[in-house]
């Protein structure tokens, strides 16, 4: 049966105009979302390449600054503003830290609208409550961004529920069905190879049209190929999981319009709302502390340390005697006090922050334990982690600027002390900022949806063997 | 080749078939004749094990057809009243899937061989299905039926809304069947077809086998007056 099946039902899609329609929609919507996507990571390289071209202009007129100071020339700049000042540096000249795109960052852009991609961490300030979210637009925020995560995760189901909904009724409302069934042939394996030659033509479409858009955009696949493979198998398991959904509603329900209508049904719980529900639970469940009160907190607790912080000072310096070879009292500024304020409210806010990651952490696990109730989530976030564009991923990129800006910090702290004045040699013991991205990896995304499919092609059989016998008649 | 054994069906209480018992032979051509709802789809569909009784039996070449669905299936062929084939695939390319489908391989010669065999015009065999009338239609369900080599053909209502051209040289086709030995059961409202065609006659009504008769021991006009009697008896007890 197979054979006649592959046979003639890759002649009926060869024939059908809404095959034809629907494999131009799918090269447009994969083309657009594609092309889109690399518009905004676009965007993202030339933000971190602007704001690095500036550091390095920034660094040359440092280095010209020092060098005439050095000679001892005069210079058109305050001597509070002088570079020999290590906090003028600290402050005036800082590093770039920088989140650029992976190879695949156009696949997933959705998060990075978001979060900022480079920062620029100063001695001046509290780095450790830095905001990374971005402002953007509200009607983006409203509907997503158009990428392929979007067309793969959101729209391609819907594809899929047009292509499929109807394989089993629309041969039982045509009567051709009654014709099938008096063949020596078992309805659900007939629906199985019909359903399955529609997956296989899906993927062969599917993958055509991702090469021919990534080699019209150039993006070449082949250099790729492990990250390519990767992206391909991911939605064709997507894909699966909507035809064996299909699979079960063709053998469950009934009639074509009802059929639409259940799988249609089934596309809002799993891609809309379950994944809200389960971020909202996140949410509720583990709620983050407020930013505002935390910021309240901050000050409080600088105002209380600020009374005190000749005390402080003193007291650091007696545990750090290090920093305590050149002090007197005379030659103490405000930076001294600034340093060490600075590490105390640290310290009194240490649990405040602890709080957030925990809960943040919480809310990651909560999710993470009921993401497999919609093979969507599984979907957009090994998309996201293909990407380098996951919570992970920003998380990663957080921790590493806040680690980064600790170092920045630190680096001052004992020419500050120390009274030492900055030159040209010490510019490159300046701290230098890489970004390490995640080795992420989405074959446990891969098996979890693949399984959800099983399951749901087992819940189809079963629903078989419990109404094969009206399944030739069924009209309702 | 069929039989039927006290075979009932019932719809929540409704009597749908009412221990009808039939017995068709190797090359005897049977024609249920009744009005709307006497039962005559619904014995069809027992045979073809579309819908399962509520009690007794349904044979198809001795195999019991809820016991071996698929099995039985393997000697029948069915032609419904409104014969439904894949519209953009030809004549040809139908008559391969079903038969395929069905285990029989037949070369591309064979295939045209039996569409010639079953009345259809040679000119007809590459045209898709979308642009054939009913007739042709159900010359496409004949062929099927002889690629499959069947020994049992189950035929419901098949020359309803045919022109008489077309009612004839189906009944040819089924006579040429019936000569190879194959046993037909037909529900029909013509009666005049049925006389024509058929060996045996059975005339049904709510659900049962009211009268039978062995065709060339009946002439056209009383078979004509018995169907008439049963139908008017069963205005007058409405």
């Amino acid at each position: 049966m197979f054979k006649y099946n592959f046979k003639y039902e890759l002649k009926q899609l060869l024939r059908s105009r809404w095959i034809q329609l629907m494999s131009a929609l799918l090269l447009l919507l994969f083309g657009f979302a594609t092309y889109n996507g690399l518009q905004k990571v676009e965007e993202r390289n030339a933000a971190i390449t602007t704001a690095q071209d500036k550091a390095r202009e920034n660094d040359k007129i440092m280095v010209k600054l020092l060098d005439s100071l050095d000679r001892e020339l005069e210079v058109s700049i305050p001597s509070w503003r002088h570079p020999t000042n290590p906090m003028v540096i600290g402050n005036s000249y800082p590093r770039v830290a920088a989140m650029p795109a992976e190879t695949f960052a156009f696949v997933a852009t959705g998060q990075s609208d978001m979060f900022t991609h480079y920062k620029k961490p100063e001695v001046y300030g509290f780095s450790f409550i830095e905001d990374f979210t971005e402002m953007t637009s509200p009607v983006q925020l409203l509907f997503g961004s158009f990428d392929l995560a979007f067309v793969i995760v959101y729209l391609l189901p819907l594809l899929i529920i047009a292509f499929s909904y109807n394989v089993l009724s629309a041969e039982r409302e045509s009567g051709s069905l009654r014709l099938l069934g008096a063949q020596p042939i078992r309805i659900e394996t007939w629906v199985l190879q019909k359903l399955g030659l529609r997956f296989l033509w899906l993927s062969v479409l599917v993958i055509l049209t991702l090469l021919m858009v990534f080699l019209a955009l150039g993006i070449p696949p082949l250099n790729k190929m492990k990250a390519f493979l990767g992206l391909i198998s991911m939605v064709l398991a997507y894909a699966l999981f909507w035809f064996a959904l299909a699979f079960l509603i063709n053998l469950w329900v009934g009639r074509s319009a009802k059929n639409a209508m259940s799988l249609l049904g089934l596309w809002i719980v799993f891609v809309l709302l379950v994944p809200s529900v389960i971020n909202q639970m996140g949410s509720t469940l583990y709620p983050l502390p407020s930013r505002a009160l935390m910021i309240n907190e901050m000050r409080g607790t600088q105002a209380d340390v600020l009374k005190n912080v000749d005390e402080i000072l003193d007291n650091f310096l007696r545990d750090h005697p290090e920093y305590a070879v050149n002090d007197t009292t005379l030659q103490r500024n405000y930076w001294h006090s600034f340093m060490v304020a600075q590490k105390v409210i640290r310290e009194e806010l240490q649990p405040v922050l602890d709080n957030h990651d925990q809960q943040l952490r919480k809310q990651q696990d909560w999710v993470t334990q009921f993401k497999w109730l919609s093979p969507a989530v599984v979907t957009q976030e090994a998309l996201n982690q293909m990407a380098g564009t996951s919570s992970q991923d920003y998380e990663n990129y957080r921790q590493q600027v806040l680690d980064f800006s600790h170092e920045w910090r630190n680096h001052f702290v004992p020419m500050v002390y120390n009274n030492t004045v900055f030159s040209k040699e010490d510019i490159e013991n300046l701290p230098h900022f890489e970004y390490q991205p995640l080795k992420g990896t989405f074959t446990g995304a891969l098996f979890t949806v693949l399984g959800l499919s099983l399951f749901v092609y087992l819940a189809g059989i079963l629903a078989y063997q419990k109404k094969s016998r009206d399944i030739i008649l069924k009209t309702e | 080749m069929i039989t039927t054994k006290d075979l009932t069906k019932t719809y929540g209480g409704q009597i749908a078939l009412d221990h009808l018992n039939l017995n068709v032979k190797a090359g005897e051509i049977y024609c249920l004749l009744g009005a709307n709802g006497a039962g005559k789809t619904t014995a069809i569909n027992l045979l073809l094990g579309f819908i399962e009784p509520t009690s007794g039996s349904a044979f198809i070449n001795q195999l019991e057809v809820h016991k071996n669905p698929k099995a039985t299936k393997h000697f029948l062929a069915y032609i419904p009243e409104n014969l439904m084939l894949y519209p953009s695939l030809t004549a040809v390319e139908n008559l391969d899937y079903f038969s395929g489908i069905a285990g029989k391989k037949l070369s591309s010669a064979a295939l045209k061989d039996v569409l010639e065999e079953s009345g259809l015009q040679p000119d007809a065999f590459d045209k898709r299905i979308s642009t054939f009338s009913k007739g042709m239609r159900q010359k496409v369900g004949i062929a099927i039926a002889l690629a499959k080599d069947a020994k049992v053909l189950l035929l419901d209502e098949p020359t309803s809304g045919l022109d008489p051209q077309a009612s004839n040289e189906f009944g040819i086709v089924l006579q040429k069947l019936k000569t190879k030995g194959v046993a037909t059961l037909m529900a029909t409202h013509d009666l005049f077809r049925a006389k024509e065609i058929g060996t045996h006659v059975g005339i049904m009504k709510d659900g049962q086998l009211k009268q039978e008769f062995v065709v060339e021991k009946i002439t056209l006009s009383e078979l004509e007056k018995c169907y008439l009697d049963t139908m008017k008896y069963e205005k007058e007890s409405v």
